[in-house]
């Protein structure tokens, strides 16, 4: 793996490390935008046929050294048949007001497998905006799953371009709001040619006056015979003053495709939770339990069983209104 | 053990259960027939604490509690289980870890410690020899995909698995094979004792040949109509239910 920073384990944002790291994996941090040892803008390539299993991981914050607004960005390239995991953490550690803008351009040439597993989770006066800027040439491939765990205002903006024949995108979100808390998910696709896939699945859980977006378009270009497309944007709000916006877009200009779209807005399932209660399950229990469940369609997507784990630790911890005990509520990640 | 006296329940200005009286004792089995839409699954709910039903009058007494303030895992805790007509799939929750949770929930309350990983195992085995289910059926949500008589053996290992003292089972019969029935029916006869009873409701006289009544009650119309030891189903199968209700 090329890099154009130094390792350098060593170096943390004042008392901070990342007191859980997974087993093999390799840490860097970007503080305020800087790589620590290294150059801006971060840049990964991963060079032709090289596999990397091991995940790297990103741990993105900012602190009171930069109040300021800020706009960073990273590279990733995927040589041919190369492979890589990534996992993106972004925390903020002071209480300051932070605005943060990322460009991140992923590049995946001829059959390069990539994964991305994004953690956010930063504080209330947080607002985060990232455009991730995605292409795949043929055959390959892209799995990308978003925690968005807590946050002022999250917003995600994906353009994906599947440029090369038998390419293959998913696509999962998973994003907790309460508070005032605002998650923007917009996704734009392109199916540029023949035999691609794509597979979106966003889903929220939305409590007290959060509030969700997700706009989804998927083109399927008429060249694009033979696509496989699926976007779906599920929603349960749990307090009467939640709110989700969906609008998930299908434009279709090839005539054989398998695609579909899907949106829906709900709330607990009471069927559910009274059979749960009958089996002597208590109330307040059988309801984590669903939003875990409904949670898990999303967290199943990440390959790493430890990374999963986590996150599912994470999100249950969440769920059951454990992060505010914190007055520092970014850090609760282990 | 259980105590029904002039239950009444509703939902929203519908009256459905008109007046239930009913006395169930430990080691017995009660029969409950009557036709469709007569409110045998509402009789059923409501002694689960299902709050869709409001109780309007009556009451209900359960080992000489007040059923009527507590909530629906509060009974189970003391003892009453549904087993339901129509079991609910619960997507994205396995069937291991939804009965491990609810076994130590139990446990909890009787101040038990959990169970260990080996212990609950070992147990699980057991009870899920007792219907003769694959250990297939754990890893999978909830009921989610099984058949329909997959469905009611899952309650019966649930039933198993928790060992209720009041056990009330809504037509658990229907959607068996021949085989399943009598795997269940067998099961269900293992777990009796003289401390604990069930409650069957049924459509069907072939159930009631294997889980043997002491008393079957017919209820039509939200009240029991009548009450009367296990040759009343045969009748019923050959006659049907309105020599019963005709002679009201
Ligand atoms: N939630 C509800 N809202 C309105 N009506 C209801 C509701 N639940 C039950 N009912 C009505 O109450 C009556 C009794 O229903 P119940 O399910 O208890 O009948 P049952 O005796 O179990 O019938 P079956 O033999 O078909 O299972 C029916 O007329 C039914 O439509
Ligand atoms: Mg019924």
């Amino acid at each position: 793996m090329e890099e154009n920073f130094i390792y350098a384990p060593s170096v943390t944002s004042g008392e901070f490390r990342c007191r859980v790291p997974l087993k093999g994996a390799r840490q860097q941090f970007i503080v305020n935008g800087s790589v620590q040892g290294g150059a801006s803008p971060f840049t990964l390539e991963v060079p032709e046929g090289c596999l990397r299993d091991e995940m790297l991981q990103l741990i993105s914050v900012r602190n009171a050294d930069n109040t300021a607004p800020l706009s960073t960005r990273q590279i990733y390239r995927f040589g041919k048949h190369s492979s890589g995991r990534i996992l993106q953490c972004f925390h903020t550690f002071t209480m300051d007001s932070f605005e943060t803008e990322d460009r991140v351009e992923i590049r995946l040439e001829e059959g390069a497998a990539a994964e991305f597993f994004i953690l956010q989770n930063e504080h209330n006066k947080a607002s985060h905006r990232t455009f991730y800027d995605i292409s795949l040439a043929r055959d390959a491939s892209l799995n990308m799953v978003f925690v968005s765990l807590h946050g002022g205002r999250i917003e995600n903006n994906l353009k994906v371009d599947l440029c090369g024949e038998h390419g293959s995108c998913d696509l999962g979100g998973l994003y907790l709001t309460d508070g005032k808390q605002t998650m923007i998910n917009n996704v734009e696709l392109e199916h540029y040619v023949p035999e691609c896939r794509s597979n979106q699945v966003f889903k929220g859980i939305l409590d007290d006056e959060g509030v969700a977006r997700f706009y989804g378009r998927v083109k399927v270009d008429r060249d694009a015979q033979k696509t496989e497309a699926m976007q779906a944007n599920h929603n349960i709000i749990i307090s009467d003053k939640a709110r989700a916006y969906s609008k998930p877009q299908l434009e279709i200009y090839a005539d054989d495709v398998k695609c579909s779209h899907g949106s829906t807005l709900g709330r607990l399932d009471e069927e559910e939770i009274f059979y749960m209660r009958t089996r002597g399950i208590p109330e307040g229990e059988a309801r984590i339990m669903q939003q875990m469940a409904f949670a898990w369609e999303v967290l199943q997507r990440i390959s790493s069983e430890e990374l999963r784990d986590r996150m599912q630790s994470l999100v249950e911890k969440r769920l059951r209104g454990e992060f505010n005990n914190c007055r520092n509520c970014s850090k609760n990640c282990c | 053990m259980l105590i029904i006296k002039d239950l009444h329940a509703s939902v929203g200005d519908k009256e459905i259960l008109k007046g239930i009286n009913l006395e169930i004792n430990a080691g017995e089995v009660h029969a409950i027939m009557g036709p469709n839409g007569s409110g045998k699954s509402t009789l059923a709910s409501v002694l689960a604490g299902r709050d869709t039903f409001t109780v309007t009058s009556g009451s209900m007494q359960f080992k000489g509690e007040d059923l009527l303030p507590l909530s629906p895992e509060e009974r189970a805790w003391k003892g009453i289980f549904l087993g339901f007509q129509y079991p609910i799939e619960i997507p994205g929750v396995s069937n291991v870890n939804f009965i491990k949770a609810a076994v130590n929930e139990h446990r909890k309350r009787k101040g038990l410690p959990a169970l260990s990983a080996a212990e609950f195992l070992k147990l699980m085995r057991e009870k899920m020899a007792i219907v003769e289910m694959d250990s297939s059926f754990s890893g999978r949500g909830v009921n989610v995909g099984f058949s329909g008589g997959e469905k009611k053996r899952n309650e019966i290992f649930h039933m198993a698995m928790l060992e209720p003292d009041l056990a009330i089972l809504d037509e658990t019969d229907s959607g068996l094979d021949v085989d399943a029935l009598r795997i269940v029916a067998t099961g269900v006869n293992q777990m009796r004792t003289a401390n604990n009873a069930t409650v069957v409701i049924t459509h069907y006289q072939r159930l009631l040949d294997y889980i043997v009544p002491d008393f079957i009650h017919v209820l039509y119309q939200g009240r029991i109509i009548k009450t009367a030891g296990k040759e009343l189903a045969l009748e019923i199968e050959k006659k049907g239910y309105d020599w019963i209700i005709n002679a009201q």
